[in-house]
């Protein structure tokens, strides 16, 4: 970047150099062995028949191959898009309905606003164990409200139903993060301007043709940030599978996090649960670059 | 970013006090409430039945405590050993986070404002934490902290904790430093101020509100992390609140009011906290996307 003060720059300039290198050395240091040396040790570590304890054992890519005829692996993968395509839209899409909804100066609206926020600060364990809790079979208090509503056939044991699991572990991120996607719309809805929306109404638009036609193509942008965000902490879940049901019932429920850890820490294969996470790398790391390529172009920055 | 050209105006609509219970404003507040509880009962429900015995919460899961067993909250504080995982979340989460801001700051400025070489390619490698989630290394990390004999020890959290950290706060403070006018450190400059009294005397303590805001999203983050500390502390005494809920939960599935009752021990200090310092918690963990 163009810097302003050209004219002061020259004298200092060898000893910025030295004094510059003070500044960034510490955090270099510990990016460096904990970041960076992880990494480069990983691509060569997938290569390798390794149990963690005794040298490993260059085997080229039979990891990887192994990797692609891993059934549960790959369904892990199905699991995992589900689930981050459906905690788009329950967070995403529910934390622009409560930022809507609850972008009002009318009294009790900021208490509102900060009780839906409440779940964001919260652990993934916290949240994961008190929803198990509440999906319990007897004592649940999904069951409690379906069979006081009259609803008590559909009363179930949803962790341990393989047709439910996945969805009921996606509805508690969604839970806990839906506030946090309604701070952002809500940030955005304050930056639009108010007059757009007055003009609008004495050009007789209702609140909803207003909604659709001119809040909502303002707030693309912020949606595109939201959908990143989600889309990348969807792809690496770990914390509610692990502490909800660990891939359980029959695997129904394993996400490549909940699998990598199983293969390394449970039966000892290091080499190939190492090759699954570069795997993981390179389908985290493909997504967000090729979702932001894909909107860059389409920002909207002017109105 | 968006941005308006026009001052904000107040909707001339929204000043009319005329009539607060339009059939409009009713259905509002019945949708708000609604919402609200969808949000906010759990956390509640979670309250309450740990104050409930273990035959009450499954003959009425809605109802009240009939006598509150508060004896309950000791018991599972003694016998969940949560004193020592508090203390445990504590160390490793102030020392991480020290760690983190003060790395964080010098390079954050040194990227922002002074020229070495290699500066922009060393940035970029700065970023790579900020695409890849932490999990990916966690294998490597794993023997690696064992070959260093740092298993079981509070450093086997801390320092993968701010390596990875450092992404984020270096990337959000230098667009902090940038906003401050050049000016400022001009006149430093002519005054003749080296660039450490630079950085620590005129610098750090104009971007303070950055630094609270860093400090905030670093400290939610790291006390909530799981998996490094499932898997880098596996003595008992040594583990943190998430990982030694899960162990409590381990030991005491089926005692379900103990299990609430920890439960509750481990959030409410939390939710109390966030309540006092709510601005600034919201600004912290949404400026990730606020920032960008």
């Amino acid at each position: 970047m163009p810097s302003p003060v050209k004219q002061l720059k020259q004298p200092a300039r060898k000893a910025e150099q030295w004094q510059a290198y003070v500044f960034i050395l510490p955090a270099t240091i510990l990016f460096a062995l904990f970041v960076l040396l992880p990494l480069v040790a990983s691509l060569y570590y997938g290569f390798t028949r390794w149990n963690g304890m005794s040298a490993p054992e260059f085997i080229g890519v039979a990891n990887y191959v192994r990797a692609f005829k891993d059934s549960i692996h790959l369904w892990s993968y199905v699991h995992v898009f589900a689930y981050t395509l459906g905690t788009l839209v329950v967070e995403v899409g529910f934390g622009l309905l409560m930022a809507v909804l609850l972008n009002a100066q009318k009294p009790g609206f900021s208490v509102f606003r900060v009780l839906c926020f409440s779940p964001v600060v919260l652990s993934m364990v916290a949240a994961g164990l008190l929803w198990t809790f509440m999906y319990d079979l007897r004592f649940g208090l999904l069951n409690a409200f379906l069979r006081d509503a009259g609803l008590g056939q559909f009363a179930q044991a949803w962790l341990s139903n393989p047709r439910t699991a996945l969805a009921a572990v996606t509805l508690v991120s969604g839970w806990k993060f839906a506030g946090f996607y309604m701070i952002i719309f809500l940030a955005a809805l304050k930056r639009i301007p108010t007059n757009l929306l007055e003009a609008a109404m004495l050009d007789g638009a209702n609140a909803v043709q207003r909604f659709f036609r001119i809040t909502l193509p303002l707030l693309k942008e912020t949606t595109l940030i939201a959908t990143l965000l989600a889309i990348t902490g969807g792809l690496s879940g770990f914390d509610l599978f692990f502490t909800m049901t660990n891939g359980q019932p029959f695997n129904a429920t394993e996400v490549p996090a909940t699998w990598i850890i199983k293969q390394a820490f449970d039966r000892g294969q290091f080499g190939y649960g190492v090759a699954l996470t570069v795997i993981m790398m390179i389908v985290v790391g493909v997504i967000s670059v090729a979702y932001l390529n894909l909107t860059r172009s389409k920002r909207v920055t002017q109105y | 970013m968006l941005r308006s050209t026009n001052p904000p105006q107040p909707l001339t609509h929204t000043r009319k006090r005329a009539s607060a219970f339009t059939p409009g404003n009713i259905i509002h507040y019945l949708a708000a409430i609604m919402i609200v509880t969808v949000m906010g009962f759990p956390l509640i429900w979670m309250i309450y039945s740990s104050l409930k015995t273990n035959r009450e919460i499954f003959a009425n899961p809605f109802a009240l405590p009939k006598n509150p067993q508060f004896s309950q909250f000791a018991e599972a504080w003694t016998e969940g050993n949560l004193a020592q995982f508090y203390l445990n979340s504590i160390l490793v989460t102030a020392l991480s986070v020290l760690l983190i801001i003060s790395l964080s700051s010098l390079a954050a400025y040194a990227f922002a404002r002074l020229e070495f070489r290699g500066r922009d390619a060393l940035y970029y490698v700065f970023l790579i934490g900020l695409m890849l989630p932490p999990q990916v290394v966690v294998i490597p990390l794993f023997v690696l902290l064992r070959d260093f004999g740092m298993l079981n020890s509070y450093w086997a959290l801390v320092l993968p904790y701010s390596g990875w950290s450092l992404s984020m706060s270096v990337y959000l403070l230098r667009s902090f430093f940038l906003t401050l006018p050049v000016e400022l450190e001009d006149a430093a400059k002519i005054d003749g101020a080296s660039v450490f009294e630079r950085f620590f005397l005129v610098m750090l303590p104009l971007i303070r509100p950055a630094l609270l805001t860093v400090m905030i999203l670093n400290i939610v983050n790291l006390w909530n992390e799981l998996m490094f500390a499932l898997l880098f502390i596996q003595d008992d005494a040594k583990r943190t609140l998430p990982a030694g809920l899960l162990s409590f939960y381990g030991y005491h599935m089926v005692d379900y009011r103990l299990v609430f009752s920890a439960l509750t021990m481990v959030t409410l200090p939390v939710l109390f906290l966030y309540f006092v310092f709510q601005r600034q918690v919201i600004a912290g963990l949404t400026v990730t996307s606020t920032e960008r």
